[in-house]
């Protein structure tokens, strides 16, 4: 099997030129971390497998996700490696290069974004960067579709590309210590000689993969000697000589273009999109303007309407067909009240979900999303986390899962735990039908108040927790917030519909299936007594469960086992408490229902059972979400456990102040 | 008004990993930069260099162009 293998610093538009050279589409984003992972596609018309690896700055990795690179490199073999670099940024770009060459494969300089660096007025000389390089170079413009069809026929010719090492003038006294290492490591240990020498000079870099490779496979020649390179200052001195080799190149190849006229679009808009004034109110209006648009002016009306195609014609027209096919009321109950209603509730959010999917795409593609990071930087700081974290956070109060996945982008592995864990404390779309119905029935007179207030406990548990964590964990202040504020793209429709799907088509596929699941189970335990098939919910499993539990929510004031039960099928998902609050209380109508709570419970009891709402566990498809990006059944199991216990204690503590006040 | 040119003084107080990522992006001790935008409340600073722009955290800034020092 041919393989090629995407390499690039992160911003260059790699993930774009892996589109547009393979049959397959992989998302695409314009900040640091979009691809986490790596992903691959097959070069349009041929069986030859292009990998796309995740953006990093070196081969010296500070994350998980850069890790993925150095270990790409160092288990697998490569036909040929595409190195994709923004034109405007050669000096930085071709420090990867540099490690990439020395590696000593067939490599395509891949100078990307060439349109942005001839608007500034010069571009480089292809054959002086070929022969101080050692390698093909050619350019193209992805998002313009241009150049793509060079990039495919050198790429077709992979075979005819010799495989060429660069060799840097390095001081010396280095030359000396990679020649002694590297013969001895192709003698004792049967590397290949460019093997050998690249791993010398990544050892003496300091690189922490393969300094801890070293240490694995007892690299003694590497290992005998680390003192005396630290204590030399290589590293420093590898990066000099690389430094002022690039510098050297690019001065030489570098060619003034005349009648170029640049316009600096960028810094227009960041004149205004980062002003330290303005740039904190922009981006709380991008925001408002994202949730309008998913939660108010377009996602809602089109989930209302989808909401009553399937509760209506769909539920309707099923029952009919199932009620001529003879089907027995079980069977009918299951797939009415269990699968459409359940199922079906859930694909009605689909509109609102695609809809924020979109304008995050949106964000991200026109290079926004970087910016949004740095504004929030200062708050962050704060309770322990960085900026990057502020973004996934306010998706979260969309929906926790998107805002989970998103918290990929946070570079530290702790601080993107600590956003995971605290997400399910942010009150997504899904808790407000429940909201909604108790502020209608306790407190008619002060509802925006009370679901405000219900929002800010939220957010301050959120923020209580991650300080907390930030102390369990050892977080120090030393985080890494270094962003890189790419140049803005004018978006464009494909990319954005693409992100859109690749985001959404995961909720529908993960979230379904699981919701399918549940669905049918909270059937049963609602449908089903210790009698055998019942029709009054009274004598269901599900009353039984409530009953049993009445006395460990007393102290929270709850003695009701329908509103007990009905906390169940939120874990399900939690816009199922209203719909599964109708069944346990026998009616069919919100109206009756408010007028029918009021006799139930207090107002207090109300307040206590929606703050143990907003922050008890968290729905299954953030539990599969959390599993997933964390890649543990632990931490998805600590995450329900520390929300009920903490919706237990802060609802306990709620009611019984409540109590003392009003009781 | 606040100088907006510096010169990149020492990498020597910043944690490992920053310093790593400074000299990944191509900065490093002795290189020119300028100031675009600094935050109030000891908030980022966005610096630019060889055409890109890169956001720091204010602690970063000023012991990397030795304004601390200062």
């Amino acid at each position: 099997m041919t393989t090629i293998a995407l390499i690039g610093n992160p911003n260059t538009g790699k993930t774009t030129l892996f589109n547009s050279l393979t049959d397959k589409y992989a998302y695409v984003g314009n900040w640091t971390g979009v691809t986490v992972e790596k992903k691959q596609g097959n070069l349009k018309g041929t069986d030859i497998v292009i990998i796309d690896l995740p953006g990093v700055y070196s081969l010296d990795p500070l994350t998980k996700d850069e890790a993925v690179v150095t270990n790409y490199l160092m288990h697998n073999k490569p036909n040929m490696i595409l190195n994709v670099t923004n034109a405007s940024q050669l000096k930085r770009n071709l420090l990867l290069t540099i490690e990439i060459l020395e590696l000593g494969y067939p490599v395509i300089l891949v100078l990307n974004m060439i349109d942005d660096l001839r608007r500034s007025g010069y571009e480089y000389d292809l054959k002086l960067l070929e022969e101080s390089l050692g390698c093909k170079v050619t350019t193209t413009n992805a998002r313009g579709h241009q150049g793509i069809d060079k990039v495919r026929e050198k790429a077709l010719q992979y075979k005819s590309i010799p495989s060429t090492q660069l060799g840097l003038e390095y001081p010396a006294i280095i030359q000396q210590a990679i020649r002694q290492a590297s013969t001895a490591l192709s003698k004792d240990f049967g590397y290949p000689a460019h093997v050998a020498r690249w791993l010398t000079i990544q050892y003496m870099g300091k690189n922490k993969v393969i300094r801890e490779t070293a240490k694995k496979e007892k690299l003694t020649p590497l290992l005998n000697q680390e003192k005396y390179y630290d204590a030399q200052k290589f590293a420093d001195k590898i990066f000099e000589t690389r430094l002022q080799f690039i510098e050297k190149t690019l001065t030489n190849a570098r060619q003034p273009l005349s009648g170029s006229n640049p316009v600096e679009v960028t810094s227009r808009i960041d004149k205004v999109v980062t002003n330290p004034i303005l740039g904190l109110p922009i981006f709380v209006l991008i925001f408002f303007i994202m949730f309008k648009l998913s939660f108010d002016w377009v996602g809602t009306p089109l989930s209302d309407m989808l909401d009553q195609f399937i509760s209506g014609p769909v539920s309707s027209t099923t029952n009919q067909l199932l009620i001529k096919l003879g089907a027995i009321p079980a069977l009918r109950s299951l797939i009415i009240n269990g699968i459409i209603a359940g199922v079906g509730g859930v694909l009605a959010f689909i509109p609102q979900i695609f809809m924020l999917f979109a304008c995050i795409s949106l964000l991200e593609d026109s290079g926004y999303m970087a910016r949004a990071a740095l504004v929030t930087d200062r708050i962050m700081q704060v309770i322990g986390l960085n900026g990057k974290s502020f973004i996934p956070l306010i998706i979260g109060f969309g929906c926790n899962v998107t805002g989970i996945m998103a918290a990929r982008t946070v570079e530290q592995p702790k601080e993107r735990l600590i956003t995971t864990l605290i997400m399910p404390f942010m009150s997504c779309s899904a808790r407000l039908p429940i909201y909604s119905l108790f502020v209608a029935a306790f407190f008619p007179h002060h509802q925006a108040l009370i679901v405000l207030s219900i929002y800010f406990l939220g957010i301050v548990v959120a923020l209580g927790m991650a300080k907390f964590y930030q102390v369990i964990f050892h977080v120090k202040e030393s985080s890494v917030f270094v962003v890189e504020l790419p140049h803005y793209h004018l978006p464009r429709l494909d990319i954005i519909w693409q992100g859109t799907w690749d985001k959404g088509k995961g909720f529908i596929k993960k979230a379904g299936t699981i919701i399918f699941a549940g669905t049918v189970l909270i059937w049963v335990l609602s449908s089903f007594g210790t009698s055998g098939f019942v029709t009054n919910s009274a004598n269901s499993f599900a009353a039984d469960l409530g009953r049993i539990l009445v006395p460990v929510f007393k102290p929270i004031g709850l003695v009701q086992w329908q509103a007990i039960s009905a906390l169940f099928t939120g874990i399900l998902a939690k816009e199922v408490i209203t719909s599964s609050m109708m069944v346990m209380f026998h009616t069919s109508s919100k109206a009756f229902l408010i007028a029918s709570l009021g006799q139930f419970m207090s107002p207090l009891t109300a307040y206590a059972l929606l703050i143990f709402i907003l922050l008890y566990a968290p729905c299954f498809a953030t539990l599969a979400t959390i599993k997933q990006e964390t890649g543990s059944t632990k931490w998805m199991l600590y995450a329900v456990i520390s929300s009920l216990i903490i919706a237990y204690c802060i609802a306990f503590i709620v009611f019984q102040i409540g109590q003392f006040f009003w009781g | 008004m606040a100088r907006q040119n510096y010169i990149l003084h020492s990498f020597d107080c910043l944690n490992v990993s920053t310093a790593t990522r400074l000299h990944d992006m191509g900065l490093c001790e002795g290189c020119p930069i300028k100031v675009v935008q600094r935050y109030p409340f000891h908030g980022p600073v966005i610096i630019e260099n060889d055409h890109q722009r890169i956001g720091l955290r204010y602690q970063v800034f000023m012991s990397i162009t030795g304004a601390a020092d200062k």
